[in-house]
């Protein structure tokens, strides 16, 4: 650390780290429910625990995200952050809008729109904080001593996300439009900008831990988001084919979304050569690992699990199945979930200047977390793939396929359960390093 | 070897390049738009069907178009493959029609709230959407035995409305449960009242329903149905 002011990710992180908590555990009561055992049904039924669920989820990496940009930016551009107060301000805000929202959610209050669920007016209140957010360090990078790729790309990663956030707050009476725009969000999001923000992250971390040359990291960078926007804007396609809008949606999203694990399969090559390459051994290894292993799983739950259902006649059958929901959870695990714990483990040694990271709870924390997810993953396949097959395929009823699949959840509550294990895991080690302090300026063992 | 303001070039052109050709089929799709999902069919009532689908956050279990949760039935064909009449009976009271299931949250809609959700789900049942949901190509194969569908006595009201969303009768009906052709040759009288009236109690767990009826209603049904085997 080497400004006083990237302390204030520290309470980002630990924001996040309980949000996803309580993520976990309505994911839990979802798993449950689906294996019949639905007895809070009258008091978080399965509506409320799966708004809960995704929405913390948004918010507790868009938490991530700040605290990473309020660590990486003053670094980037050699100077205290502009406003640190207004950080602290902003996180608060943030968390109330949050908390609110859940509440919200439990007494029937949203807008019904799968993601985007967040009562009207919070939606004002979020655009108006991330503007917050987003002045603050853009004040900083445009003050700052010096401009990088790093710090830009992050920095337009940002903007735009809260830009296409504006797109999911017109209301329409066509359902086909709403869902139409409504993926202007989720997915310009997800398959978009939140890989700019994602690589600027990697790129930071990689260019820290590995030693490899800026200029090689970050032109690399440049092709990376480059293919993810080249193949990611049309490829918004594959949530077109059958929902109302022309038939040409099918060739356009099926030809570019086949495209984008390019940019997955790329971010995986770059990170794993950077890595082989990088001369200075960094001491941090729990970190690297947290970053390579990202840029894998990212690969894997994005791209090859991606590609796996984004064809449109292999969509025509697996759309809105539990196939899906196995995309969904280790494509938001590997790419986004897995970049916040990266920087998190990059960040917590040099903002308290203690050496925790080969600790038993650092090294298990990665490895049953992410066996755990892959197996959660594998028991959604193994379901939705029966889903599939029955339901659509064969014709059966669809609470009778229901019934049929329910063990299948019963694996993946145990799954989850492993999956769990790791997360507290990383929690404890992550408690364990205390608060952030001054004495850690100037400390990272890379530079000594 | 490409240079860094190469690679950024790379990177701006080809974003811009892109988002055009998206913003052009996004402007060509919102022309087509109207005529795919009838728009002109886009009443009063079905938008407060669509409030209401929003206001509860249906989409939290249920998918439509293919979007939402996976832990209730799609509903875009569900007017087509329930009837009216069956869905404004599990509308009123959601629980009642299938106890000890996975529960939908009840509601306690009014009737015309009813009528609003329902003409929703039929406007959605009719826009074009590229030919989703596809039929099972693998079908239930053991086609429903097909015969005349005569019986003694004219087909009960409630028969009509409510049992064919399920069952055939001479090959017309849904396929949720078995044909009920020859059903009188298997079950007798007493046994078929036991089980219409509450499947539940025979069958912990079945699919069918336990389907609200006046005693005179049920005698009707099982006359019918009973008729139904004097006419193979
Ligand atoms: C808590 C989850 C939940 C919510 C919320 C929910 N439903 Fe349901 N719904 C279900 C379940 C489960 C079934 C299947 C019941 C069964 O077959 O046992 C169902 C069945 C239905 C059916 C009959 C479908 C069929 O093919 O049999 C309709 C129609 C329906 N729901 C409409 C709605 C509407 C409209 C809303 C919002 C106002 C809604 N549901 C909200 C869980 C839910
Ligand atoms: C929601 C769908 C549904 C509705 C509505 C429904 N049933 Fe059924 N019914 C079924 C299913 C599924 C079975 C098979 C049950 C089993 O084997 O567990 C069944 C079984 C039966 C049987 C026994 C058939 C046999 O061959 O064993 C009879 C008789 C019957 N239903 C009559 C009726 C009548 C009369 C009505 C209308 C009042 C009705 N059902 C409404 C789904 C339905
Ligand atoms: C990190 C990147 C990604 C994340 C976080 C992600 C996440 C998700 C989520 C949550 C959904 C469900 C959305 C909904 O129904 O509302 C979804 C759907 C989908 N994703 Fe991804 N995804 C990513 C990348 C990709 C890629 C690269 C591809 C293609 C190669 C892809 C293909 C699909 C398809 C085809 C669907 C639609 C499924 C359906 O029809 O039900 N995804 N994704
Ligand atoms: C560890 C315990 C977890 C359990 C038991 C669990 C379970 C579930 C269940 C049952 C659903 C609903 C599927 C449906 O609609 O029927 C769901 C949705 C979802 N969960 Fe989780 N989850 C867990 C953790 C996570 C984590 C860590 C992430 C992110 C990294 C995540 C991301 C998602 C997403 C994106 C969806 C929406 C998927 C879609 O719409 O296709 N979950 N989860
Ligand atoms: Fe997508």
């Amino acid at each position: 650390m080497k400004f006083k002011t990237q302390k204030i990710a520290y309470w980002f992180f630990a924001s996040a780290l309980l949000l996803l908590v309580l993520q976990i555990v309505y994911g839990f009561i979802m798993g449950f429910a689906h294996m019949g055992y639905d007895g809070l049904h009258n008091i978080i039924p399965f509506n409320t625990a799966r708004a809960v669920h995704t929405n913390l989820l948004l918010v507790w990496l868009l938490l991530g995200f700040m605290g990473s940009a309020y660590f990486i930016i003053p670094e980037e551009a050699e100077r205290e952050l502009a406003w640190p107060k207004l950080a602290y301000v902003q996180l608060i805000s943030f968390l109330l809008v949050g908390v609110t929202a859940v509440v919200c959610y439990h007494m029937n209050i949203w807008e019904g729109r799968k993601f985007l669920e967040i009562p009207r007016p919070l939606d004002w209140l979020v655009v108006g904080n991330i503007l917050l957010f987003l002045a603050n360090i853009g004040w900083t990078i445009w003050n700052g001593k010096r401009f990088t790729t790093t710090s830009i790309v992050l920095y337009m990663g940002l903007l735009c996300a809260a830009l296409l956030y504006l797109p999911g707050m017109i209301d329409f009476d066509n359902q086909t439009l709403d869902s139409f725009y409504r993926w202007w969000v989720v997915h310009l999001w997800v398959e978009g900008v939140w890989e700019l923000i994602m690589g600027g992250i990697l790129c930071f971390l990689l260019i820290k831990l590995t030693g490899v040359d800026r200029e090689v990291v970050e032109k690399w960078l440049y092709i990376i988001v480059g293919l993810t926007f080249i193949s990611g804007i049309l490829g918004t396609g594959h949530h077109y084919y059958y929902i109302g809008v022309p038939h040409y949606w099918l060739i356009v999203g099926g030809i570019f979304s086949a495209l984008e694990p390019l940019a997955f399969l790329g971010m995986a090559m770059y990170a794993l050569a950077m890595a082989k390459k990088g001369g200075r051994k960094h001491p941090n290894k729990t970190a690297l690992t947290w970053t390579l292993g990202c840029a894998i799983m990212a690969f894997v739950g994005a791209g090859f699990l991606g590609i796996a259902h984004t064809i449109p006649q292999v969509n025509m059958w697996t759309h809105g199945t539990l196939v899906t929901a196995m995309h969904g959870h280790l494509a938001f695990w590997g790419a986004y979930a897995m970049i916040v714990f990266a920087m998190i483990a990059y960040a917590m040694p040099l903002m308290t200047g203690r050496k925790l990271w080969d600790t038993n709870a650092s090294t298990y924390g990665f490895w049953l977390s992410n066996i755990g997810m892959v197996a959660m993953t594998g028991a959604f396949a193994v379901a939705g793939i029966s889903q599939v097959v029955l339901e659509r395929r064969t014709g059966i009823d669809f609470m009778e396929v229901q019934k049929e699949i329910e063990p299948h959840f019963f694996g993946l509550v145990l799954a989850a359960g492993l999956f769990t294990i790791g997360i507290l895991l990383f929690i404890l080690n992550f408690i364990r390093y205390g608060r952030p302090t001054d004495e850690a300026l100037n400390s990272d063992p890379a530079d000594t | 070897m490409l240079s860094k303001s190469q690679a950024r070039a790379f990177f701006l052109g080809g974003t811009g390049v892109f988002s055009l050709a998206f913003l052009g089929l996004t402007y060509d799709s919102h022309k087509q738009v109207p005529k795919q999902t009838n728009e002109d069919k886009l009443t009063e009532q079905v938008i407060r069907g669509k409030k209401i689908w929003e206001k509860n956050n249906c989409m939290g279990c249920h998918t439509l178009f293919g979007e939402g949760a996976y832990y209730a039935p799609e509903l875009t064909k569900v007017v087509e493959r329930r009837g009216k009449d069956w869905m404004r009976l599990f509308l009123k009271d959601p629980q009642a029609m299938f106890p000890g299931e996975r529960k939908m949250t009840d509601y306690d809609f009014s009737d015309e709230q009813i009528e609003d959700v329902i003409a929703f789900f039929e406007w959605c049942g009719n826009v074009d959407l590229n030919g989703f949901p596809a039929k099972p190509p693998l079908g239930r194969v053991a086609a429903p035995i097909v015969t005349t569908g005569k019986s003694d006595v004219p087909q009960p009201e409630l028969f009509k409305t409510i049992c064919i969303a399920c069952h055939s009768v001479g090959g017309v009906g849904g396929i949720v449960g078995p044909a009920l052709d020859q059903v009188g040759t298997r079950i007798e009288r007493e046994p078929m009242k036991d089980w219409i009236r509450d499947p539940q109690k025979i069958k912990p767990g079945t699919p069918m329903p336990q389907i609200p009826m006046t005693p005179e209603q049920l005698d009707e049904i099982v006359d019918y149905l009973q008729g139904l085997s004097n006419n193979q």
